[in-house]
């Protein structure tokens, strides 16, 4: 689809409605995995809309950085991401039609999906444990490998500049 | 036999018997002992890149990579980038997508990561692989995998002593057979910690802080006994105890992280034919074939809006 160029940002948002209207009621559902309050904007000195508890549920409207925008019966608001957890998907070993919306769950938005590839299980511990050195593919890879500088160069080419941010530490 | 090695071996024998074998053995190895702090460490920066070299090649002889070099060079681009701002700049860093269904990531030691094509073709943005990258680039930055294989080998010294004289034979008995240290897993912590060094590095590459937590959001919503990710289940501590862990470390510092950027994935070249099996599995091959029977792939152009539950995901954390 060729769009005007102004057209872009009001296509994106209408895309990023349906892909919200699209996904069933209980697709949208998050679970609260602790005890969160839920903020009336994206951050911490926000005011507080409601304070969840664990195991309440919401529906996801948007997120930003950490936080996602929730609707709960408590009202709307946001909330931290990892206060979340999406339902899990079941891939059911009779029902052949959950297995193929598995494969395409997560696929790239071009809508390649190797997951579906039928009857194989992948890189497992057993080809791991029989493997031997391939120097034709380490060839290969030394020959993709790039330099620090033109590393660099491409990185700020695009627009990225080293930031400064101290490691985190565990939680005590 | 130097000073050097003498006062490693007195050092060693200080703290145990099993230690000063380990110490030995190692030495004869890799002829250690060109300083007393790299010595007690036991493999040096030459040796652990030589061993991860030979993990890496191990590797790809289970799978190759994926046949699109323009995708390679990018992921390199990326991931040079983001290991830039580590504190090992200068290791010969080389990354690579290997063509598998499975979703899963490897850190060699002394610089080489590979990301699954399954893994790759589940992310939706560049902040998401600069997380899963940086969280790789942290395993080599701390040299996890070096310190297992030396706890292994020192676990093994008094088996291998008649083998002293082979240097092959304590090199596998190092690194193990094949590629098996990379279906070894590592402590929960060293994974935790890992999490927590690729957010930061994603982030002081001007990436979001965030991406690694979308994939591990991701990978919480896929189903535990989900055949591609197996190896990854049984290596890695469950997603949702990362999300946990990483959300604790995270929640001080997020009103200070910086956004970051969130630039489009390079997608694999459609041309690109489907990873070769290795081989069918018996069992399991069957019960992915009765999982996946009926599965096919979306056409490319086809509309990427979500038709069922699982798109919404995608839909959140997606361009």
């Amino acid at each position: 689809m060729i769009l005007p160029h102004r057209a872009l940002p009001l296509f994106r948002l209408a895309l990023a409605a349906a892909m919200l209207a699209g996904a069933s009621a209980t697709a949208q559902q998050v679970t609260l995995e602790r005890d969160s309050p839920l903020y009336a904007e994206p951050r911490l000195d926000a005011s507080q809309v409601a304070q969840l508890k664990t195991g309440a549920t919401g529906e996801v409207t948007g997120k930003q950085g950490a936080w996602l925008n929730l609707r709960t019966a408590g009202g709307s608001g946001w909330l931290f991401s990892f206060n979340v957890r999406f339902p899990s998907q079941q891939t059911g070993t009779s029902d052949s039609g959950t297995g193929s919306a598995a494969g395409r769950l997560f696929g790239s938005p071009r809508g390649v999906s190797v997951t579906s590839t039928i009857g194989i299980r992948g890189l497992g511990e057993e080809d791991l444990k029989e493997a031997s050195f391939n120097a034709g593919q380490m060839k290969l890879l030394d020959g993709y490998a790039v330099t620090k500088e033109a590393a660099e160069r491409d990185a700020r080419a695009a627009g990225f500049a080293p930031v400064s941010v101290d490691y985190l530490d565990a939680k005590k | 036999m130097t000073g050097r090695r003498w006062i490693v071996v007195a050092f060693a024998a200080s703290v145990s018997g099993l230690a000063a074998a380990a110490s030995l053995d190692l030495g004869r190895l890799f002829d250690v002992g060109r300083d007393l702090r790299t010595a007690t460490a036991g493999v040096d920066e030459p040796e652990e890149i030589a061993v991860g070299r030979e993990v890496a090649g191990r590797t790809l002889g289970a799978a190759p990579l994926v046949p699109d070099p323009e995708l390679q060079a990018y992921v390199n681009r990326v991931g040079r980038w983001i290991a830039l701002q580590s504190e090992r700049p200068d290791l010969p860093w080389h990354f690579g997508v290997i063509d598998t269904a499975s979703i899963n990531a490897f850190a060699a030691p002394g610089g080489y990561v590979l990301i699954t094509r399954g893994l790759y073709e589940s992310l939706s943005s560049e902040a998401q692989l600069a997380g899963v990258l940086g969280h790789e680039i942290g395993h080599i930055v701390q040299r996890h995998h070096i310190k297992v294989m030396q706890q292994s080998a020192a676990v093994s010294a008094g088996a291998r002593a008649i083998q002293r004289s082979d240097r092959g034979v304590l090199a596998n008995n190092l690194i193990g057979t094949g590629a098996e240290v990379m279906a070894r897993g590592l402590d929960k912590s060293a994974e935790f910690e890992a999490d927590r060094i690729g957010v930061v590095l994603a982030a002081r590459a001007g990436y979001s802080p965030y991406g690694l937590v979308e994939v591990l959001h991701i990978l919480a919503a896929r189903s535990a006994d989900d055949a591609s990710l197996a190896l990854l289940f049984k290596t890695h501590p469950a997603p949702g105890e990362r999300l946990t862990q990483l959300g604790d470390a995270l929640a001080p510092r997020v009103a200070a992280l910086p956004a970051g950027k969130e630039p489009a994935l390079r997608p694999v070249d459609p041309k690109t034919p489907p990873p070769v099996a290795a081989k069918p599995a018996a069992a399991e091959g069957a019960r992915a074939l009765q999982q996946e029977e009926g599965g096919t792939t979306i056409p490319s152009g086809a509309s990427p809006l979500p038709g069922g539950g699982g798109g919404i995901l995608r839909g959140i954390f997606g361009r």
